[in-house]
């Protein structure tokens, strides 16, 4: 029964597809209302993505394309605002772990980058995807996910001297 | 992995942290599903049969097939009636908004109304035309949607809808494959992962899962949504001309029969009565159309195609005129012609070909 197949995985997937949505747009409301969206849609269509080898892959793609797209509602609040936590993420004075500081810091750069550069990073080092994988999820070749990695890689290094004030 | 990497997998790793409780989520979407599949789906389609399809290939096909069509003379040209068609992808997005004209001894006329035209909806601001139906929807479910629509089309149009039909676009692809394919024209080969469509250029013959791709890409076109419904419009004149061409009774009971269970209307609406009576074309048209403008609406900044409430009024008005059958001015044109008239069964010429 597709029915009983596609609650299954929803029952099985919705976690972690909530947390890659999140890690993506580094907005948890955004990245609910698109995992949502999406799980509606690709239940119409159960018939046929629960065909294909691995249905979790083409959920996960149809989640990117439908961030990367994202226009409407939420939409035009530019990546960068989107980010309000930024405040939050400043390091607390009184925080003792200097490491918890310097990650919290690293989330809000990797929130600024531009989205693609994001979501192949996040693909990277969070699903640790190939490259291969990426660029089938990401629907261009690998030579641009390299790109797109060694820019963001680059940019976040460069960045990484920052004080967080700067980013306030 | 340098401890820069490290560190970006650790940030990226926290971030995830942050996401919603899967177990609400969960929730949400059971109940949203429940309230997405309306049994009427399948039930209303007894109701009656008014496909785009339908609303198009009947009229022709009865009248060209028929070699004495029965004298039923139910229909004067005063009794033209106005049907909202919604097209949508089966899980409650607007795909297509098409305002058709059906009258006797009249071409009929269809003006599609692209799903992001700016219009300002009442107790709501300026929004996308196609969000007055998913406003519509969410309170109370498919027919409230498809009635939150007419009225938005109609205030924006001044045109009144007598009728409304929802038609699942795969309803509409499947379609071709009853008529054993439909013959459209690249420009360019088409390939997009989104819709999985993957086509090579020139006049190739659609059918099956294609043709749906074919019917809903938008990503990657040099128009997005205006190409696909140029598209939309090809597609539907191109299976006209299949059925009118094949001069088959019988086909024609297939179409009617498969169309038939991809559309759910408002009750009331039966076109067959009075379809012997209509001219076999069909004109199309887009409606005028402003450049893409970002608006701020409240909730949000919105994108969307600028919209001249007045002339659209006047295009609407001429458009659907009684007895308007010449080729119809003033909607939106670019690039490529998006509106023209044509017989069926006519051969599309290379200039027929979309993007």
């Amino acid at each position: 029964m597709p029915d009983d197949d596609y609650d299954q995985f929803v029952t099985e997937r919705l976690d972690r597809l909530l947390r890659y949505a999140t890690a993506l747009t580094c907005d948890k409301h955004l990245a609910q209302d698109i995992v949502q969206d999406v799980l509606l849609r690709a239940r119409q269509r159960w018939a046929r993505i629960g065909a294909v080898d691995v249905p979790y892959l083409y959920v996960k793609r149809m989640v990117t394309n439908e961030y990367l797209s994202w226009r409407r509602r939420r939409a035009a609040r530019d990546v960068s605002s989107t980010h309000v936590s930024l405040d939050d993420l400043a390091p607390a004075v009184a925080d003792p772990a200097i490491r918890h500081a310097e990650r919290d810091a690293m989330r809000a750069r990797i929130a600024v980058l531009p989205r693609k550069q994001r979501a192949a990073l996040v693909l990277r080092y969070y699903e640790d995807s190939t490259d291969a994988e990426i660029a089938e999820v990401l629907g261009c070749t690998e030579g641009t996910v390299r790109s797109h990695i060694s820019r963001a890689l680059h940019k976040l290094r460069v960045n990484e001297k920052t004080p967080s004030e700067v980013l306030r | 992995m340098t401890d820069h990497e490290a560190l970006i997998r650790e940030a990226i790793a926290a971030e995830a942290d942050q996401a919603v409780d899967h177990r609400a989520v969960l929730a949400e979407l059971r109940r949203k599903r429940s309230r997405r599949r309306p049994i009427a789906l399948f039930a209303a389609a007894t109701l009656t049969v008014a496909a785009a399809a339908v609303a198009v290939i009947v009229p022709l096909a009865v009248d060209r097939t028929a070699s004495a069509p029965p004298a039923k003379q139910v229909a004067p040209a005063s009794n033209a009636r106005t049907v909202l068609l919604i097209g949508t992808d089966g899980g409650g997005n607007t795909d297509s908004i098409v305002l058709v004209r059906i009258a006797a001894d009249t071409p009929v006329s269809a003006v599609w109304l692209p799903r992001d035209a700016l219009v300002d909806l009442p107790g709501v601001g300026v929004d996308r035309l196609n969000s007055a139906y998913a406003r519509g929807r969410e309170v109370g479910g498919g027919q409230a949607g498809a009635e939150a629509l007419a009225r938005a089309v109609e205030s924006l149009t001044g045109v009144a809808v007598d009728h409304h039909a929802e038609i699942d676009v795969a309803g509409v692809a499947a379609l071709s494959d009853v008529v054993g394919g439909v013959d459209v024209c690249l420009r360019k080969p088409a390939r997009d992962h989104l819709s999985g469509v993957d086509l090579p250029a020139g006049r190739i013959l659609l059918g099956g899962q294609q043709a749906l791709a074919f019917l809903r890409q938008r990503n990657g076109l040099p128009n997005g949504d205006l190409d696909r419904v140029m598209r939309q419009q090809v597609f539907l004149r191109a299976l006209a001309a299949k059925v009118v061409g094949a001069q088959d009774p019988a086909l024609v009971a297939r179409v009617v029969e498969a169309a038939r269970s991809t559309v759910r209307t408002d009750p009331g609406l039966e076109l067959l009565e009075f379809a012997q009576r209509i001219t076999p074309t069909m004109r199309t048209a887009i409606i005028p159309l402003g450049a893409e403008v970002d608006v701020e609406n409240g909730t949000g900044p919105v994108r969307g195609h600028a919209v001249d409430p007045a002339a659209v009024r006047a295009f609407a008005a001429g458009f659907f005129a009684d007895g308007a059958a010449d080729t119809p001015t003033g909607g939106f044109t670019e690039p490529p012609a998006a509106t023209q008239t044509q017989s069926p069964g006519e051969q599309e010429s290379e200039r027929g070909c979309v993007s």
